[in-house]
């Protein structure tokens, strides 16, 4: 018996290895080949740079870029940017959650509150972003709580509209399990209404957070005297495009490291569901 | 795969070319298509120029069109010259340097004005002088002139940049904020320094006529070289509105209050505060601007091996004057 089992473990085990070193190997040719073409473009525009065919002060080379972020993070001055941002962020894209949480938990489960209340959201929707600037100015004053309502706005729309969508989209016949189960309004709430809405919360929270970092921007640009925004601000204003691209780039990969954070939170909560990546 | 790969670096090549070529479209005989003149508040003989169509005429026999663009301070004319977006643009002389040092390809070809446009402005009672700043929040528009004048003004009394908290905004918010009390003082520049003072009774707590630099003209290297000839032909329309805003000051007032919507009496104060009398580029400006370049080095807004005087040397040329 003991020594049966111990073959049918190897005989599982040994393919799972193979799996794995296959699946291993595929994932770095994908990095290798999704490298080129930007390891292309980063050595012709060094090159180019350097022989004078791009005008420096139009386009630095990468290897300046590079350097003053370097510079910056030596200095210190860099990491105190990097936070005042991500507080800024942080705190916006938590009050506008929490914002959307309730108005979209509302309007999704309440029809008279969808009919009463959802134009009125969808209108104020389709405002740009910077079309909220002189007001919030005017309201709040260029401290803190103007760029943090700012990206508050931004992050609210996505998230409402994917909690809205997600509770409407609730499979019926779940609701009716739920009737014969006997579970009252809060118990269907919380064990059926919420877990099959969850997955349709998270996408609105990856986009809302996305949208919260593009408007970190904006609300940066109203009088800053902190973070990588201001610091954009200032290399256009002191004509230092390498300061400009610091900026963008550090934004970009900030960015994708909150994002990332954010996918690894939504695959761990959605480990339950029986879907198609979570097979592969 | 390998003619795929020439293709592809054939169309980087191309692009690269492009983003070196000029913006200006070139007429026939070695003359311009058009003209792109900046126009600002802070400089009245660019709003008389626009006014009295001077460049219009001048140009209109050779069939050069004449475009106008509004330049909000020095750093956005500077940034219209770097993208090729004007092909002349108006800014403060240390503004000008300190593109030059981050490598603008401009010239500075004219004096428009000796202004004392800026001042440091209080509304709060207690921000008496320029020790009163340390630790508080003062609104300033980082690479012009009242930006720089503050960090001269820090500097006279033995502080820094960052003893204060420099909070950037444009010069009309900038203003705005001072008034709404969320800056204890601003780097100010007429006409919203004036008009402050006129209806809001600022306080001008802090001036010094020699901190300010002067009021320059610049040329895009790419078109000085290109069309030598033109730019003394600007300089000419220019000769003349400036001959115009010394005989004619009230009417310069009015155009001033018309263009900037602004009150005529905030206008004259503008006005009174700005000296007509020099635009050919030379020693004076020179010692001037060089001395606003040096704390700019201080500053670390100039790199530090930056040989300043070299810079200004290269930046004026007045040799495009008749």
């Amino acid at each position: 018996m003991n020594g049966r089992s111990e073959s049918l473990k190897i005989a599982v085990e040994k393919p799972k290895t193979k799996e794995f070193k296959k699946r291993s190997t595929k994932l770095n040719l994908n990095w290798l080949l999704g490298g080129i073409i930007p390891l292309i473009l980063l050595i012709t525009w060094e090159v180019a740079g350097r022989i004078g065919l791009i005008e420096a002060h139009l386009l630095p080379t990468p290897t300046k870029i590079i350097n003053e972020i370097i510079n910056m993070g030596a200095a210190g001055t860099l990491w105190g940017h990097i936070g005042t941002t991500l507080l800024r962020v942080g705190a916006g894209f938590f009050l506008g959650t929490i914002a959307a949480l309730i108005l979209g938990s509302i309007v999704g489960y309440f029809t008279v509150f969808e009919k009463l209340m959802d134009p009125l959201i969808q209108a104020f929707r389709s405002i740009p972003s910077l079309a909220w600037v002189p007001l919030f100015i005017l309201w709040m004053g260029i401290g803190e709580s103007s760029k943090v309502t700012l990206i508050a706005v931004g992050v609210f729309f996505p998230v409402y509209l994917n909690i809205v969508s997600g509770i409407q989209g609730v499979d019926r016949k779940l609701i009716e399990v739920g009737k014969i189960y006997g579970f009252t309004s809060a118990q269907t709430l919380r064990k059926i209404i919420l877990p099959a809405s969850l997955p349709s919360f998270l996408v609105g929270l990856r986009s809302g957070l996305g949208l919260g970092w593009m408007f970190v921007v904006a609300a940066e640009i109203m009088g800053a005297s902190k973070g990588l925004g201001y610091l954009l601000v200032v290399g256009q204003n002191t004509y230092s495009p390498h300061l400009v691209i610091a900026s963008i780039l550090l934004f970009a990969v900030i960015g994708k490291l909150t994002d990332s954070l954010l996918k690894n939170i939504e695959k761990k909560s959605l480990s339950w569901q029986d879907s198609f990546s979570n097979q592969r | 795969m390998k003619s795929s790969f020439t293709r592809f670096f054939i169309l980087l090549l191309a692009l690269f070319t492009i983003t070196g070529c000029s913006s200006n479209a070139s007429g026939a005989n070695g003359k311009p298509k058009k003209i792109i003149l900046d126009y600002a508040y802070y400089s009245p003989t660019s709003l008389i120029l626009k006014e009295k169509g001077f460049a219009e005429d001048l140009f209109k026999k050779e069939g050069i069109e004449v475009e106008f663009v509004l330049s909000q301070g020095s750093n956005k004319a500077l940034e219209f010259l770097n993208s090729k977006s004007v092909d002349f643009g108006s800014s403060a002389g240390a503004a000008a340097l300190l593109a030059k040092a981050k490598g603008s390809p401009i010239q500075t070809v004219y004096i428009f004005s000796k202004p004392e446009w800026t001042a440091l402005v209080s509304k709060d009672s207690s921000i008496n002088s320029v020790e009163d700043l340390k630790g508080k929040k003062v609104a300033a528009t980082l690479g012009t002139d009242p930006y720089i004048f503050l960090l001269r003004a820090l500097e006279d009394k033995g502080l820094s940049a960052k003893d204060v908290e420099i909070i950037n905004l444009q010069h009309a918010d900038g203003a705005a904020a001072l008034l709404s009390g969320e800056v204890v003082a601003w780097a100010g520049l007429d006409p919203h320094m004036a008009r402050v003072e006129k209806e809001a009774g600022a306080n001008l707590f802090f001036r010094n006529p020699d901190f300010n630099t002067y009021g320059t003209l610049n040329v895009r290297t790419e078109f000085a070289e290109k069309y030598p000839e033109y730019v003394t032909k600007v300089i000419e329309a220019y000769e003349k509105a400036r001959q115009w805003a010394i005989d004619h000051p009230e009417e310069t007032a009015e155009i001033l209050a018309k263009e900037a919507q602004i009150d005529i009496e905030v206008a004259k104060i503008q006005i009174g505060r700005n000296d007509f009398s020099t635009s050919k580029p030379g020693d004076e400006q020179i010692a001037a601007i060089t001395a606003a370049g040096d704390v700019l080095k201080n500053e670390g807004l100039v790199e530090g091996n930056a040989d300043i005087e070299k810079i200004v040397r290269d930046l004026i040329n007045s040799s495009y004057f008749k």
